[in-house]
């Protein structure tokens, strides 16, 4: 349970990245401010901070959530993923990292931290996704670079790599 | 070398080097920099569009709890040697001094503990204001009672130009600079079957960079400074922070990590100059962030107006064009002088004519600065260019691929007297789109729809006029390859390519390349990155460093052998000699003794100074765009459905394929964004959708049904291995291409963008009388 003191200080516990995870903050700091600035995680990207871009997108139980607009205390007992969370702890990318690196499904990469958390909830969702559906998804996020049509391959790609399992 | 040997590297699907970094949130980029001790800065912005500043009271700012430094322009005296800035005319303050010449010019700056502290202090600085009238756009600013926006002339230089090509500083009122060319004789106009006259108006968009305007700047004990930027062009940057300090070059370090896109607007000063003059009062590092709204603030492209009277034969022949052009330059000249020289070049085209001239003037309103935007003055040229020549086709009822085709400069050929012979096929590329959105095939519609296609050619000089660029090649003992040039990997995949070509030429595997952080103190000097020039022109100096080192390695090991350096081949920092393989590694230390050593190879390439070529250097390449459209038009509601966007780029030799993929469908999806609804909406002086709410963008939902690139390897061009430089042609075409098809669908000719529903629908109901 959160703690809210009168000064605004409050503690929040949450799950982060697959760990229990406790932090002492104030009831004015958002979900990215807490990642970014006092967690050292900068893989969340902050840009228009004010849930237009999806620069900043995490996953809170699955779903993509924009952090710049989401207050820390939100999260109490949520289960939050981050880019750093995405690779395997050996450090093995998942298949949709895999396939934005080969695809190229990036440039600036200032999108991409958000693009590839939103199609990693697509495709647990979805997991044989039409053009649609994915152009439907990654409407909600703004690449300013690639012109999309590599991100919808990548998912694609992706796709089709965790349907067929790792390869032997 | 790269003719007789396959290529390993170059060309090949190799992954990104920044992939990595990027697929799991590592990259760093400045916004993600900070350091002890940090100190935050806030700006406070003009609300008025035009004002003189009688007072401002910073004492209740001063004293806020967390404030550091509160400064303001008349301030600025004690700290700075010169407080204004700008590439051509030195005319933007640092901060305003006595006037403010549009909404959201900075006026006062704040440092902070924290970036809250700072904003809290900004609402309580007072500025006492007169308001003046404004000059909300260029019809206003022209008009003869318009007050001048700068009574004493501000000082700048015009650079000096070749044959046919001329400009002058402060022409007239409100208008910073015009550019002026001319080639053949105007008295051709009588001998023309057909003179006509169109105007266009070109709106301007926002760059949208995701990672905001940005820098860490610390001035340190002993007058040394340190700025970390999210920068395009850190070597000028370095020249300017220079001269606005009086300082040596050598005693400033610029450094650009990743940088989260630019598309032009991180050229020169942003948010360097205030974070380094706070940093010098408070001793303290300073770290100056923009939101997203300051950066519509910040930089623009530039809105215009241009007026082309072009003659023309009967049968379709092109004789010649006379534009004038007026460019909204916004408060300050930024990069208008040379958006200017662009768009007056090139707004001819890809054609050939007898005669041209053109004179394009920089015009000065009340609202944010234009600068450097992809296409640089290419877009606006090629919007007004390319939807006339389709209009004076369908006048003279000719088809108008076809009247493209008659008149296009052909391969090889001079595009101006002077100029350097056009490096691509260009009927080639536009057979390749008008095949692929079925130009020709018949134009089936929905009821209530029509059908049109359209197809444009945008044409560019490519690589910068009078850009120098160095590299240098080290190779350690070990044989690990560190790559030191000033190109900044903004996204368009350039420390990719550069290692690409060092790997291939060193017979190095990709990951053995290590391209090293930019510093201006360390790295070799280089003009910056714009004007798609990495690949032709840095690339060329990192060709040489290469190619410099891989020499000096075998003549080590011929002389070591006893052989000639012809014989040897270097592969995997191994000399191959017929069958015998010598690691080089023992071979160095024998030579070299215990401690090793180091390879040192330095390129520099520079397109040769030429009187005659107008820009007085041949353009490095020409940078060539292909569009076809494929669309429906309801005629009801004036609503446009795109079925078919294909754009084409040529590579020359594409050094990557996806990297050059990438850049060709980002390009073509911003023109599509500027041709259908993208734009910054002013009231009078007053940016109304400067957010990202309001402002709308391409996102993936407005991909049209079937978006085609193709990307091109002719292989004219003058970079490494044949390449050309990627990444802005294919922006040039869309606009014109779909006002063209919506002209063959429903007869109605827009000639302002964007093309929205409400001006295709009121064209056709004027059209119906
Ligand atoms: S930064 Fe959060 S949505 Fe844009
Ligand atoms: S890669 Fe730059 S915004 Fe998507």
């Amino acid at each position: 349970m959160s703690l809210i003191s009168k000064d605004g200080a409050l503690r929040v516990a949450f799950t982060l990245n697959g760990r229990e995870t406790t932090v002492e903050t104030v009831t004015s700091r958002v979900l990215s401010d807490l990642l970014r600035d006092d967690m050292n995680l900068k893989g969340t990207r902050v840009s228009c901070g004010r849930t237009v871009c999806g620069a900043c997108s995490v996953l809170v139980d699955g779903f993509p959530r924009a952090a710049c607009s989401t207050f820390a205390f939100e999260v109490e007992g949520r289960d939050v993923q981050t880019i750093e969370g995405v690779e395997a702890p050996d450090g093995t990318l998942d298949p949709v990292q895999a396939a934005f690196a080969a695809k190229s499904a990036f440039q600036c990469g200032f999108c991409t931290s958000g693009m590839i958390l939103l199609a990693k909830s697509l495709l647990a969702t979805h997991p044989d996704p039409d053009r649609a559906t994915i152009i439907a998804w990654i409407s909600s996020n703004i690449c300013r670079c690639t012109g999309y049509e590599l991100i919808v391959e990548a998912v694609q790609d992706a796709a089709r790599a965790m349907r067929e399992g790792p390869k032997s | 070398m790269s003719d007789q040997k396959p290529l390993r590297i170059v060309g090949q699907p190799v992954e990104r080097a920044d992939a990595h970094a990027k697929v799991t949130g590592r990259a760093r980029y400045t916004v993600d920099l900070a350091k002890p001790g940090m100190l935050h800065a806030k700006v406070l912005r003009s609300p008025h569009a035009h004002a003189r500043v009688v007072s401002v009271d910073i004492a209740a700012a001063a004293a806020m709890p967390g404030v550091r430094a509160v400064t303001t322009g008349p301030q600025l005296a004690e700290w700075v040697a010169m407080p204004v800035y700008g590439y051509f005319i030195k005319d933007q303050p640092i901060l305003a001094m006595d006037r403010v010449r549009y909404e959201g010019d900075m006026v006062a700056a704040v440092a902070a503990d924290t970036e809250a502290q700072a904003n809290a202090a900004l609402a309580l600085i007072r500025v006492e204001y007169a308001a003046l009238p404004d000059l909300p756009d260029i019809d206003a600013a022209l008009d003869t009672d318009a007050p001048d926006l700068f009574p004493e002339t501000p000082r700048g230089v015009v650079p000096p130009y070749g044959q046919g090509a001329s400009a002058q500083l402060w022409p007239r009122k409100n208008v910073c600079y015009a550019f002026r060319y001319a080639s053949g004789n105007a008295s051709v106009f009588e001998r023309c079957d057909h003179v006509f006259d169109d105007e266009f108006r070109f709106s301007r968009m926002n760059h949208l960079h995701l990672e905001p305007f940005v820098c860490v700047a610390e001035w340190r004990e002993g007058d040394e400074i340190e700025v970390v930027t999210s920068c395009q062009n850190p070597f000028p940057l370095r020249k300017e922070i220079a001269r606005i300090f009086r300082l040596a070059e050598s005693r400033i370090s610029v450094k650009v990590p990743f940088v989260g896109g630019g598309f032009g607007a991180k050229n020169n000063c942003k948010t360097e100059p205030i974070a380094l003059v706070l940093s010098k009062m408070t001793g303290r590092p300073v770290r100056f962030c923009m939101t997203m709204e300051e950066g519509f603030l910040t930089n623009t492209q530039h809105a215009a107006v241009l007026k082309l009277k072009t003659g023309v034969m009967a049968d379709g022949t092109l004789v010649a064009r006379q534009s004038h052009i007026l460019l909204d330059s916004g408060a300050y000249s930024d990069a208008s002088p040379l958006v200017a020289e662009k768009a007056g070049y090139r707004v001819s085209g890809p054609y050939r004519y007898q005669h041209v001239e053109s004179l394009c003037e920089c015009v000065l309103t009340t609202t944010t600065p234009a600068g450097p935007y992809r296409g640089f003055g290419g877009t606006q040229a090629t919007w007004a260019s390319e939807s006339q020549i389709d209009m004076i086709a369908r006048r003279l009822g000719l088809d108008p691929m076809e009247m493209r085709l008659k008149n296009l400069v052909a391969l090889h050929e001079p595009w101006m007297p002077g100029e350097s012979g056009v490096d691509s096929d260009m009927a080639e590329g536009l057979a390749l789109v008008a095949e692929e959105i079925g130009y020709d095939r018949p134009r089936d519609a929905a009821p209530g729809w029509s059908r049109g296609r359209g197809l444009a050619i945008g044409f560019k000089d490519g690589g910068g006029v009078n850009k120098p660029a160095q590299a240098r090649v080290k190779v350690s003992t070990g044989g690990d390859i560190h790559l030191m040039c000033g190109t900044v990997e903004i996204g368009q995949g350039a420390r990719t390519a550069l290692a690409q070509v060092v790997a291939e030429i060193l017979g190095a595997p990709l990951a053995r390349v290590e391209y090293l952080p930019l510093d201006t103190r360390y790295t070799p000097f280089d003009q910056g990155t714009n004007a798609s020039s990495a690949i032709t022109v840095m690339g060329q100096a990192v060709q040489r460093a290469a190619v410099s080192v891989r020499n000096q390695v075998l003549q080590m090991a011929a002389e070591h052998l006893g052989t000639d350096a012809a014989a040897l081949e270097l592969e995997d920092w191994t000399i191959r000699h017929g069958n015998e393989a010598h690691p080089l590694a023992p071979m160095i230390m024998h030579i070299y003794g215990g401690t090793g050593f180091e390879f040192t190879g330095d390129g520099f390439h520079k397109q040769a100074n030429d009187h005659q070529a107008p820009l007085e250097t041949k353009s490095v390449f020409w940078e060539i765009g292909w569009a076809g459209v494929d669309l429906s038009v309801d005629r009801e509601t004036g609503q446009v459905k795109i079925h078919a966007l294909a754009v084409s780029g040529d590579a020359g030799r594409a050094i990557h394929r996806l990297v050059c993929r990438g850049q060709d469908e980002g390009a073509a999806l911003m023109g599509l964004g500027q041709a259908l609804f993208e734009q910054m909406v002013y009231d009078g002086s007053r940016l109304i959708n400067g957010e990202a709410l309001m402002y709308r963008v391409p996102l993936a939902e407005d991909l049209p049904d079937r978006f085609t690139s193709i990307l091109q390897e002719q292989g004219h061009g003058p970079g490494p291995f044949g390449a050309k430089g990627m990444g802005e042609g294919t922006m040039l075409p869309v606009p014109p291409a779909i006002a063209n098809a919506i002209e063959d669908a429903v007869g109605v000719r827009i000639r302002d963008l964007p093309l929205t529903p409400e001006r295709i629908l009121s064209a056709i109901v004027a059209a119906q009388g």
